[in-house]
């Protein structure tokens, strides 16, 4: 906020004090804006973990500044505000990382409880194979569900108390019996250990599989089907090393120049409610209703009391 | 039949609970599909919340009064399964109340049993506490304060009528029967009101007395002019302020997100997603813009109509009147889950000693309607949910069809009542005010 005073030409004494003060007053208002610069900084290190480390989640962060998930504004985290300096921790000037090798995605299961599925496979450099066993190092997938399925966080819980996933947490929208028009999207992230079993497979190369439980909202109405698409996961590897005292430091793996998304989109399609039901429905609903407790009552209004001349059930 | 000791019954029924819940906990740790309701995962961490001094709201989806929680707290340091062995002993407590209540009315042992038998050896319901719902703590409330008006304890009756209503919103239903029942011809100052035996249910009211057809009339025309008694302001005051300090205490802890999830919630609850209800499909095509005032009052309607027409003919013989305006209250729902027919399952024995409803074939088909109808919903709704075939249309009909089955079983439930009030009529000064002949 660089204010340009406009002070009147006029050499009075009283209007050069004027003067002075307002310049006086001008520099105080600067040096309170780079004070609150400073502090909004070390703010936003702090959320952040501390200054160029990860908190346990990455998408956590995204979620403190943000209401929804907007994918621009996502990417934007993801490229300016998410310390990516596991390549300096590494000391590696080369910053020699594995690089995916392919990724294929698909959806299995059928009904409104499906698996989103990705099979990942990482190709590196085998002097790396030891850095990686020995820093604790993970795999994070973050998916941006589209709106229309869900994650239950507790599903995911019961899979990491199995083992299935080191971790695993939904951020966004959490709410399971909201349908999609009424709700917002969610993220999915998820932590897969690099153990040396997976490594000492291959020598050069390493593959994570991962299955993601998912569940359908109900759609906005249609014609019998809506069809709701998945994009591409956003993969990061994040190391705890023991000289930075285990903090985490992370480094993005860019996925868009594998071509199995590209080819073709992940979809699901989940049934609808079909509009041109609405009248029908609506007035049978009614009218069923009605008809039902219409006969109740009139049976109710029948009934006698000398149901004692009945002859009683014997034992 | 052979006899069957009430004894043996309650000793086998505790004990099958038991291994049930072992095999559920052995089911969890084994297999995929988890023995366990997912409701008992809900109320254990909002429990493990309130142990920690946190709000059990933190837990999504934990719609319920705190009390739920603050029972199950043990599960956090004692065992997981406390919770399930709560639940389950209240169940067996249901049995226990099902078998006193028709023992004080006079039902036979052997009557008394089989009756039992039907909550005990219901597949529902062995497995409803043994999987960790909390329905048959209410359950055994509803009864017990039964069992109060019975024995003349109207105050104590009040304190957990208060104390249900709290937990559970659906026995609001209830007042007015209660407060109808309380009238001054059965309760008298210092006299126990006098019961209706079984044994009298062949009997038709004396002819020098008014049929009891008159007497309902009579009885609502005594309760408009003699509406304010001492017990009814009582049982007002005492059920008001238990449901009001209870809901102000949990106010005052947690905040509007108890209000919000524990009972508001409960009132305003619309799910569009498939349920048994027959509003289910009118809800979701509707979902994208509000409902007007007409068209709540016109789902409403059948439900008021039908609760205020059973009441009026049948308070008096109260156990019966519950039962029905129960599997009333739930067919004509906006939201019809599984775990609701537990709170009329648990008052059906109640009935069945005054019921002339032959097994064979009326009895069976009623049954078998019923479960044919239920049967066909889920067949559906399993083509829709775990195939994702578009069959929302033919899931509507089967919800239809299901409301029709539950229609036809409460027709059949009135037709074949032997109706007795649960009280006898008392003159000034204690004595029978109505006698009964024999045929």
């Amino acid at each position: 906020m660089r204010g340009t005073l406009i002070v009147s030409a006029h050499g009075s004494d009283e209007q050069m004090e004027a003067r002075l003060l307002l310049v006086r007053i001008n520099s105080v208002l600067q040096f309170v804006l780079i004070f609150l610069t400073i502090i909004r900084s070390y703010v936003h290190a702090s959320t952040t973990g501390q200054a160029g480390y990860v908190d346990k989640y990455i998408t956590k962060t995204y979620f403190e500044k943000h209401d929804s998930l907007i994918d621009p504004e996502f990417d934007n985290f993801i490229a300016n505000e998410i310390p990516l300096t596991l390549c300096k921790v590494l000391e590696d000037g080369n910053c020699v990382l594995p690089t995916l090798s392919n990724l294929h995605r698909s959806v299995i299961g059928e009904g409104s409880h499906r698996h989103l599925s990705s099979s990942i496979i990482f190709k590196f450099q085998p002097e790396l194979k030891i850095k990686l066993v020995a820093h604790s190092c993970e795999v994070i997938m973050t998916e941006r569900l589209p709106s229309g399925v869900f994650a239950d966080p507790f599903e995911l819980q019961h899979l990491v108390q199995r083992g299935v996933f080191s971790d695993a947490a939904v951020f966004g929208d959490t709410n399971l019996e909201l349908p999609s028009f009424r709700s917002n999207r969610s993220v999915v992230e998820i932590h897969m250990s690099i153990g040396s079993k997976m490594l000492s497979r291959h020598h050069d190369k390493f593959e994570i599989n991962c299955e993601v439980p998912l569940h359908a909202r109900y759609p906005p109405l249609g014609l019998g089907f809506s069809r709701v698409e998945f994009g591409q996961p956003d993969l990061f590897m994040c190391c705890s090393l023991e000289v930075n005292g285990f903090k985490r430091s992370c480094a993005y793996l860019p996925t868009n120049n594998i071509s199995d998304y590209k080819a073709s989109p992940l979809a699901w399609e989940i049934p609808c409610g079909i509009r041109e039901h609405a009248g029908v429905v609506s007035a049978i609903t009614y009218c069923f209703a009605l008809v039902s407790a219409l006969l109740i009552v009139v049976l109710s209004f029948c009934y006698t009391d000398n149901k004692g001349s009945s002859k009683p059930k014997s034992l | 039949m052979p006899g069957i000791s009430f004894q043996s019954l309650f000793i086998f029924s505790a004990l099958f609970r038991v291994f049930l819940i072992i095999y559920g906990e052995w089911q969890d740790a084994n297999m995929e599909v988890r023995y366990t309701d997912i409701d008992y995962f809900v109320f254990s961490d909002a429990a493990t919340l309130m142990a920690s001094g946190k709000s059990p709201y933190e837990r999504s989806t934990y719609c319920y009064s705190p009390l739920i929680a603050f029972l199950l707290m043990p599960n956090s340091f004692l065992h997981q399964t406390w919770g399930k062995f709560l639940f389950s002993a209240s169940d067996l407590l249901v049995g226990l109340l099902i078998h006193r209540i028709l023992k004080l009315r006079g039902v036979p042992e052997k009557l008394c049993t089989y009756s039992t038998m039907v909550w005990l050896f219901n597949p529902f319901t062995f497995t409803i506490g043994t999987r960790g719902n909390c329905e048959p703590i209410i359950c055994s409330m509803i009864l017990w304060i039964l069992m109060c008006l019975m024995n003349g304890h109207v105050l104590q009756a009040a304190f957990w009528y208060g104390l249900v209503v709290h937990m559970r919103i659906y026995p609001i239903i209830y007042a007015l029967p209660i407060v109808l029942l309380l009238d001054p011809q059965h309760f008298q100052p210092g006299k126990k009101p006098v019961l209706v035996e079984w044994s009298s249910r062949a009997l038709k009211p004396s002819s020098a007395t008014s049929s009891s057809k008159t007497s309902i009339t009579q009885y609502i025309w005594n309760f408009c002019i003699n509406m304010i008694t001492w017990r009814r302001v009582m049982f007002g005051i005492i059920s008001a302020s238990t449901f009001f300090f209870l809901t102000g205490l949990s106010f005052h802890l947690y905040g509007w997100d108890f209000l919000h999830e524990a009972l508001l919630y409960h009132l305003t609850r619309t799910d569009p997603r498939h349920n048994f209800s027959i509003y289910f499909y009118h809800i979701y095509l509707h979902y994208e813009h509000e409902f007007s005032i007409l068209e709540k009052l016109i789902s409403f309607l059948p439900q008021f109509i039908v609760q205020l027409v059973l009441i009026s003919r049948f308070a008096l013989d109260l156990p019966f009147c519950l039962f029905l305006q129960t599997l009333a209250f739930v067919a004509f729902n906006k939201v019809i889950t599984a775990q609701y027919f537990v709170w009329f399952f648990c008052l059906l024995p109640l009935i069945l000693p005054w019921s002339n409803i032959k097994l064979v074939w009326k009895g069976l088909a009623c049954i078998i309607l019923w479960i044919g109808a239920q049967t066909n919903w889920l067949a559906w709704a399993y083509l829709l949910e775990f195939r994702g075939k578009n069959v929302f249309f033919q899931l509507w009909v089967a919800s239809l069809l299901f409301l029709a089955a539950n229609t036809f079983v409460i027709i059949n439930t009135i037709c074949s009542h032997l109706y007795s009030p649960l009280f006898q009529q008392l003159k000034q000064g204690g004595k029978l005010k109505q006698g009964y002949e024999r045929i």
